[in-house]
């Protein structure tokens, strides 16, 4: 465990991270999967004149896993942070489903062979002569 | 010979010919809608004005102004330039601005000559004109309004097609290009109609929105459709061929094409053979190549040599017939014939008495042309084209012993079978230059084939039609492969059967069939093996099919009914499992325990053109070259002959061979003329 925090960037932040946000962030919230978000108390020039933010998951680092409200804070769309300033919770909203790419239940498109489809006409395509 | 001036420089030109063509001689290109070099001029498009001095200060169209002896032809002068942009814009005002969506978009004469002549705007704001479409059948698609009033069209079918189904009506804006009657154009030629026209309102139907010319790959090869081998350029994308053009050859098809050889390319996508089988229990099933090798050879091997058979289908190149010569020869198999409609040409009586010796482009030369047991508006429509061509030049005679069909231009109808031959046995020399016999397969291929043969080239003799620099004993063949099969001489050895002795019942054993599937094979009792591209007749009946590549699909050699030797390039790979077919053969050949001395194909070609030098002449036509050792008595075998009618063994020209029948857009058009011929009759 020790070993993959070292050498990995998914498995929590990296020490470097760890050591900057320690250094320079400001505690602001956590959400409800429990990663945590930080606000730098200063602006330092290459930080196009706003504080950066971050977050740190918890566990596996999966950016689908940040929900509305705090993706809108941290990409500065939004100024206050949820904490201060909710979202109001819209009926269309779905609970989150992790990124299934590489996993059995992945997306496939319409015509994919792995989901039985038929592909439409293509150049190239040829009717063969079947017996009888 | 008289001299003129284009821009400047002077040019020597030959009497008679036009402005255009004399600034063409000099290097000057001179845009163009309505003229083209192979029709009547019209002189109604106006965008070839050029200036011309001496003569009045205007512009002068130069495609129908005969150039005369030291005028200056001016080509590039401000007012020339000026001149065309006018006319350029009055074309524009009522051509529709939908390039985007048009099939002759890049390769299209308005749109180039638009790069060039064109205004970057228009100054007419009224509605352009629009004009209703017309229905010219399955082939041609038509948008009548991006029409330009060319008349390309109309020329083509009165002058070279010899139909007078098209014409203009009206004057002014309301003149519009029409099918007399709105039936489909009862030409073999119709498909020339879209490459002809000059924008796109004739396009080709069966392809209309399935690829943009620059998305094609051209390869230039050989039409195996009828036994003419018209120059083609097959243009694929991916593995599919798109559509098959025209070349300019000509020596034989001009820059014209039969609607066969052009629009049956889909049916090189429709029941095509792409893996082995093995019939098994009374039924075919799938098999591996080692599977369907293993039973092929099993039963081979088995099987005494007298009692196989090999025939050779029309399609088949060269190679694989020279492969199959070499393999089944080397086992001692005798019963080996390319000639499965039953003609009895042989090469025994001189590699003359099997070919077209006058050339096709000696029909243009001929004073006397008689056609016997032939129909060469469905054998070879691009035949037809020449006779008909010779025959509007005047001062021939036309004359016809078989089926009195339409021909498109008229002749003297001598009867319908051998009595009517027989008159001229002892005719003695004909008042003629260059006169021509027309042989076709519905005199030859019969039971009494070398009887009729023997009888026409005592005929010919008679007549004077081989002298001296001339050869007029012509045999109009209807397959590809045929004179390529005679040359190599791939037909029974002594004490061999023909192939329709072959496909009698008790005939043979075992029955390997190169693509041959205009043979019935009712009767047969034997073990057949089909080698093809399509799953026709012979692979219904076969018990073992090898999948071969269909002629887009492999390079060979083809020789046409001239003797003319041509070389067809690969455009695309065969299907599936499919192999090229010469290399199946090589592959068994190894299981039979017979190897074949090539492993390439330039090897096997070194092999054939060693063994058979004609081979090696691509290109080249004999012609008359040999008509003094021609001996016309030598030919044929004289003997019994019947009373029977000659009737051409073509029955609908649209369904000649697997990938026709294999094609939607060939059955479409063979019920559509079977109806249209029916409602004549009526």
């Amino acid at each position: 465990m020790f070993i993959k925090r070292i050498f990995t960037w998914w498995n929590g932040a990296t020490f470097g991270a760890l050591l900057t946000i320690a250094q320079r962030g400001r505690y602001v919230g956590e959400d409800d999967f429990g990663s945590k978000y930080y606000e730098a108390k200063t602006i330092r020039d290459g930080d196009a004149g706003r504080r950066r933010r971050w977050v740190i998951y918890k566990g596996y680092a999966e950016p689908s896993k940040v929900p509305a409200e705090w993706h809108g804070w941290l990409h500065h769309t939004f100024v206050e942070p949820p904490t201060v300033a909710p979202l109001k919770v819209r009926a269309f909203e779905t609970e989150h489903l992790p990124n299934l790419t590489g996993t059995r239940f992945a997306w496939r498109p319409r015509g994919s062979l792995t989901r039985g489809g038929h592909r439409p006409a293509a150049t190239g395509d040829y009717e063969a002569w079947k017996p009888e | 010979m008289p001299i003129a001036k284009v821009n400047g420089v002077e040019i020597e030109f030959e009497p008679g010919m036009t402005v255009l063509q004399v600034a063409e001689l000099a290097g000057e290109e001179i845009p163009r809608f309505c003229y083209h070099e192979r029709l009547s001029i019209a002189g109604n498009c106006r965008m070839c004005l050029v200036e011309v001095k001496p003569g009045p200060p205007k512009p002068q169209a130069s495609c129908a102004l005969p150039a005369a002896d030291k005028q200056e032809i001016f080509t590039n002068t401000p007012m020339v330039k000026k001149a065309r942009e006018g006319v350029m814009e009055f074309l524009l005002i009522n051509h529709p601005l939908d390039c985007p969506i048009c099939d002759q978009g890049g390769e299209c004469d308005l749109q180039d000559e638009a790069m060039g002549y064109g205004r970057d705007d228009s100054r007419y704001v009224e509605n352009k004109r629009a004009v209703e479409e017309k229905f010219m059948g399955p082939l041609i698609k038509t948008t009548m309004t991006r029409c330009i009033q060319c008349t390309r069209c109309v020329r083509f079918a009165t002058e070279i097609a010899g139909v007078s189904d098209l014409g203009l009506i009206g004057r002014g804006e309301d003149a519009e290009i029409t099918t007399y009657l709105e039936q489909a154009v009862a030409s073999e030629l119709s498909g020339n109609l879209a490459d002809i026209c000059p924008v796109g309102a004739l396009t080709h139907k069966p392809w209309a929105f399935n690829y943009r010319p620059w998305e094609l790959k051209k390869t230039e090869s050989v039409d195996v459709m009828d036994a003419l081998g018209s120059a083609i350029r097959v243009d694929a994308r991916g593995p599919e061929v798109m559509r098959i053009l025209p070349r300019v050859n000509e020596a034989i098809n001009e820059e014209w094409l039969a609607d066969k050889s052009r629009y049956a390319v889909d049916g090189l996508m429709r029941q095509r053979l792409d893996r082995p089988y093995v019939r098994v229990g009374g039924k075919l099933v799938e098999a591996t190549w080692a599977q369907a090798f293993a039973a092929v050879a099993g039963k081979i091997k088995a099987t005494a040599p007298d009692r196989i058979g090999v025939i050779a289908g029309d399609l088949s190149a060269a190679e694989e017939m020279k492969a199959a010569l070499d393999l089944f020869t080397a086992l001692g198999v005798k019963s080996i014939d390319c000639r499965q409609d039953g003609s009895a040409l042989h090469p025994k009586w001189g590699r003359e008495s099997y070919l077209f010796n006058s050339t096709i482009q000696g029909i243009e030369d001929a004073d006397a042309i008689m056609l016997i047991g032939t129909n060469p508006r469905i054998e070879a429509p691009l035949v037809n084209a020449r006779i008909r061509k010779r025959w509007i030049r005047g001062d021939v005679l036309v004359g016809v012993v078989g089926e009195q069909a339409d021909l498109t231009f008229p002749y003297t109808y001598l009867g319908a079978g051998v009595d009517s031959l027989k008159r001229f046995v002892d005719h003695g020399p004909i008042q003629k230059e260059k006169p021509i016999f027309i042989l076709g397969a519905g005199a030859f291929a019969r039971p009494d084939g070398a009887a009729i043969l023997a009888m026409a080239a005592e005929a010919a003799g008679s007549m004077g039609l081989v002298k001296d620099g001339w050869n007029g004993f012509n045999v109009l063949h209807t397959a590809a492969s045929r004179v390529g099969g005679l040359d190599m001489g791939f037909v029974p050895a002594e004490g061999g059967k023909t192939a329709l002795q072959m496909v009698e019942k008790g005939g043979a054993d075992v029955l390997f069939l190169l693509g041959a599937d205009e043979i019935d094979l009712g009767q047969t009792d034997a073990f057949v093996i089909y080698m093809g591209s399509h799953g026709d007749a012979g692979a219904h009946r076969a018990d073992v099919v090898l999948p071969g590549a269909a002629y887009t699909e492999k390079p060979g050699l083809y020789v046409n009914t001239e003797g003319r030797t041509q070389m067809a390039e690969r455009a695309i790979f065969p299907k599936g499992e499919a192999k090229e077919d010469w290399t199946i053969l090589r592959a068994l050949s190894d299981e039979l325990g017979a190897r074949l001395p090539y492993d390439t194909i330039e090897q096997l070609r070194d092999k054939l053109i060693t063994d058979h030098p004609t081979f090696g002449q691509i290109d080249y036509a004999p012609g008359h070259a040999s008509a003094a050792a021609f001996d016309l008595m030598a030919v044929g075998e004289k003997g019994e002959t019947t009373d029977a009618p000659f009737v051409s063994p073509v029955k609908d020209f649209y369904l000649t061979n697997p990938i026709a029948r294999a094609s939607r857009t060939m059955a479409e058009c063979s019920s559509l003329h079977a109806g249209a011929s029916k409602m004549a009759a009526e």
